[in-house]
């Protein structure tokens, strides 16, 4: 009959416009799309119906859901049902069964009244074989590709445009701005170096052994011959190597110069020499990296550093999320961006407590301004709520004690409001420098700690996480380090203490009923929404942090402390990598909801409209979600309840 | 014009397309279950709604197999009228007089759809509207009529809503509608391109497959049990 004129050659436009919706479908041309449609059968399933039983159903379809939804889950020998996912409009099910020629591996049944496109596998094979699109987005649940495009679209599609679109920090490598290379030897007199600079108009020369020109001892640079040589009235006779900075700091080729950035602004060192092959090839400069782009954090990293009054770094506090934004632009990844706001942040308290010291004189101890919660982790995102201490050396006596209280009470005061007035919002729980509980003296915090770990009122523990997670953010470090080492001491195979953290971190739901509510919001009566942070990512937070504690890991930053129970094996490869993968992609989603809700003059918030997602983007937070159960489930393993 | 109407065969001699169509409904066997007969979705679009004057100018259909809607083989088509008033065929339907001059006349058409449909039972919303129509058009240029047993999904829908408020007594309840439209909504369907024969048969087919379902889970097994729980359809028309 089809070779009848009248038997439509064209597929319904329903059918059609169906497929044009959907990943991957919609990147397929039109005619692709009729051909698809009109290979297709359509069913209905109602409500409770059954679609594939594990081990018993061979799939001869690929089912694209039109309308309804479905849930997915394991049935054991006792009859136990876990609930592995919700699928929803848009979404498909038995593609890997058909890949793999599997039979079902997981049982399906309609959670809703609901309609199906059923593509015939041959077909689906063929898509799958001849369109790299397809085994990207059927085969790896979270491939590269799937990723990228999804950090695409996040980035075109929720960040307003804006002029300044060509930035190439997270394109360029260093290798590729490396000037030729300049060398002087060690024995060299400080004067012929200074000629040699000004001759090939350089502002820096690399130092190197004279017996071997390949082995690199040292820098010098138009500083030192300012600040060394001509200020110190030093003679210009001397050999180079009496003024130059060695060893040489060193960044691969390969490195993105976004990386270099980020290694310079935290160093503060301006000329990193350029390593390929193990050989030096170059130096490469601040100035080199900030030409290549106008709104740089670099532009604004200098101001901060050179702003001579406190009231001066509220403007460039304020000016963060701008730069921040830039860099979402560019590409940057979540983990990245949210450095940058660590590192930009750092510096505004850093310039502001330097001020703060002037204005009030020298502390009478040794201080350490320590961070927690998520500026402890480095993961703050825009307008995070200040989380912060004071730790002090230890008074040798009843003089040095009341001196240090007063100055510290003062001291943390007028910080607190300085930190405000840069828009740093006050802790609602009031863990800030300022409430006399946390400002304390070194022995007085390890008691702290010491209590939560030995003897941990559970109640207690729950507002007492954030503490745990505290770094160093002006003063001190070794004060800072010294409370780590102790704290790792005390809670390593500290049972008791990890039982409760870990069923702490369990107690927060999957928000996999999120898809389903999705699911089954019909006319968005139900203001259904997600809250990422909570929700999203304070199990990823949390069950780092469990483990880091268990095995006396110090990093404070989550993904760094995944990657390190990664190195020192304490989870496997693919655990981490799903984790880091799924944390670091949810991360982005809130920088993004937050960045668009400042561009539209609100407040930033962690609430996420289900909405307002793409399918591509539902897709990867539900795989995002089913790493948490993974997640809990080690911790299961190692905390059990009976 | 004269061999549209050709006399000789609609006096008691019906085209053999029409004889063999006839054949296979001669020991219908309604007890079998619903998955193993073949249904054919229809909707038609007419100049009008008069039944003396007006005609097809559309018909569009799609094919139930296996209780799954198969867009594989589906058919569409446009059919010059005989009398063709340019302006009125624009008013409703999005089918332009250009469509129409350039369409097949009747007797082109209507032995392939006689073809498309051999066996099969047809499914319509409002099914005696365009049984009529096509009645007459098959008497016309084939001499004879379409022997399909057919399903009225409008039935379907007035049974389906009787069995579920239970109310058995009251008939065709006034306050609810029973267009294709108002259902897709009530029972969220996918929404479809409105006048085009060949949408709303698959608008028709997506609700034939709901009900027809919803009556299987139901405990309604055969073709049998559908005719009777809601005597949503007949054996003539």
């Amino acid at each position: 009959m089809e070779q009848n004129s009248d038997v439509h050659v064209v597929a319904p436009e329903m059918a059609v416009s169906f497929f044009r919706s959907i990943l991957p479908f919609n990147g397929l041309d039109d005619a692709t799309l009729h051909d698809i449609a009109r290979h297709c059968r359509v069913d209905f399933y109602p409500k409770g119906t059954r679609l594939f039983t594990v081990g018993e159903t061979e799939i001869t379809h690929l089912y694209l859901i039109q309308r309804g939804g479905v849930k997915a889950f394991i049935e054991d020998e006792q009859g136990v049902v876990t609930l592995k996912d919700f699928r929803g409009e848009g979404d498909y099910i038995g593609a890997l069964g058909i890949i793999r020629g599997t039979l079902a591996n997981l049982n399906i049944e309609t959670v809703e009244d609901t309609f199906c496109f059923l593509l015939p596998r041959e077909i689906f094979l063929n898509l799958v074989e001849q369109q790299s699109s397809f085994a990207h987005y059927y085969l790896k649940s979270f491939s590269e590709k799937v990723v990228a495009t999804a950090y695409n679209e996040l980035r075109y599609h929720k960040v307003s445009k804006r002029s300044g679109d060509d930035l190439y920090l997270f394109s360029v490598r260093v290798g590729d701005l490396v000037k030729k290379l300049r060398k002087v030897a060690s024995d060299r007199s400080i004067q012929e170096a200074a000629a040699a600079m000004a001759e090939y108009r350089v502002g820096s020369l690399l130092v190197h052994d004279p017996e071997d020109e390949e082995n690199v001892v040292g820098i010098i640079t138009d500083r030192d011959l300012r600040g060394k040589v001509v200020a110190a009235g030093l003679d210009y006779q001397l050999p180079v190597k009496t003024i130059m900075t060695g060893p040489v700091q060193t960044v691969l080729s390969q490195a993105l110069c976004f990386d270099v950035l980020l290694k310079m602004m935290a160093t503060s060192i301006h000329h990193l020499a350029v390593e390929r092959g193990g050989k030096i090839i170059g130096v490469v400069t601040s100035h080199d990296i900030m030409l290549l782009q106008g709104h740089s954090p670099y532009y604004l990293f200098k101001e901060i550093r050179g702003q001579q009054t406190i009231s001066g770094l509220y403007i460039l506090a304020q000016r963060i999320p701008e730069v921040i934004r830039g860099l979402i632009r560019e590409g940057a990844k979540a983990g990245n961006i949210t450095q940058m706001i660590a590192i930009l942040n750092d510096h505004i308290l850093e310039r502001m407590l330097s001020l703060l010291e002037d204005e009030l004189g020298s502390p009478p101890l040794a201080y350490c301004w320590l961070l927690m919660g998520s500026e402890g982790r480095r993961e703050q995102t825009f307008k995070t709520d200040q989380d912060n201490a004071i730790l002090y050396a230890d008074p040798e006596n009843e003089d040095q004690k009341e001196k240090a209280e007063a100055y510290f009470k003062v001291f943390a005061g007028k910080a607190i409001d300085h930190l405000v007035k840069c828009g740093y919002p006050l802790c609602p729980g009031e863990i800030m420098a300022t409430n006399p509980k946390w400002c304390q003296p070194l022995s007085v915090w390890k008691s702290y700690f010491s209590t939560w770990i030995n003897a941990p009122d559970p109640e207690e523990l729950l507002n007492a996480t954030i503490f745990f997670d505290f770094r160093s953010g002006f003063g001190d470090a070794g004060l800072a380090r010294e409370l780590r080492t102790y704290l790792n001491a005390q809670a390593r195979q500290k049972d008791i203490f990890l039982f409760h953290l870990a069923r702490q971190c369990m107690a927060t739901r999957i928000p996999l009923s999120f898809f389903k509510n999705f699911i089954v919001n019909r006319d968005g009566e139900h203001k259904n929404q997600l809250d990422i942070k909570h929700q999203g990512l304070t199990p990823f937070v949390n069950f780092a942090r469990v483990l880091a504690l268990k095995f006396g890991i110090s990093e404070t930053n989550t993904l760094a402390r995944l990657k390190a129970l990664y190195d020192a094996e304490f989870i496997n490869r693919e655990l981490w990598a799903s984790a880091n993968d799924a944390y670091e992609l949810q991360m982005q989603q809130r920088l993004i909801h937050q960045l668009s809700q400042m561009e539209k003059g609100g407040m930033p918030d962690n609430h996420i409209n289900p909405e307002q997602l793409t399918d591509l983007e539902k897709r990867m937070l539900k795989d995002a979600f089913t790493v948490i159960e993974r997640l809990y489930s080690v911790l299961d393993k190692m905390y059990p309840v009976a | 014009m004269m061999n549209l109407l050709n006399p000789g065969s609609w006096f008691g001699h019906p085209a053999p397309l029409l004889q063999a169509n006839k054949k296979c409904f001669i020991n219908f066997d309604q007890r079998r279950p619903l998955g193993e007969y073949t249904f054919v979705v229809c909707d038609t679009e007419l100049t009008g709604l008069n039944k003396k004057k007006d005609e097809l100018i559309s018909i569009g259909a799609v094919m139930v197999r296996d209780l799954q809607i198969d867009l594989s083989s589906m058919f569409h088509c446009f059919i010059r009228p005989m009398n063709m008033d340019p302006t009125q065929a624009t008013l409703v339907h999005r089918i332009t007089p250009e469509q129409l001059e350039t369409a097949e006349p009747l007797s082109e058409v209507l032995p392939r759809f006689v073809e498309y449909i051999h066996g099969s039972l047809l499914v319509g919303h409002h099914l005696p509207l365009d049984m009529h129509f096509l009645n007459k058009a098959t008497r016309l240029v084939m001499g004879g009529t379409l022997s399909n047993p057919g399903v009225d999904t409008m039935r379907m829908a007035q049974g389906y809503k009787r069995v579920r408020l239970g109310h058995y007594h009251e008939h065709n309840p006034r306050t609810t509608s029973y267009t294709l439209d108002d259902l897709g909504r009530e029972y969220r369907l996918p929404e479809f391109k409105p006048h085009d024969a060949l949408e709303d048969a698959l608008q028709t087919a997506y609700l034939f497959l709901y009900f027809i379902k919803k009556f299987r889970k139901g405990g309604l097994i055969t073709l049998k049990d559908i005719f009777q729980s809601g005597r949503v359809g007949s054996f003539r028309y």
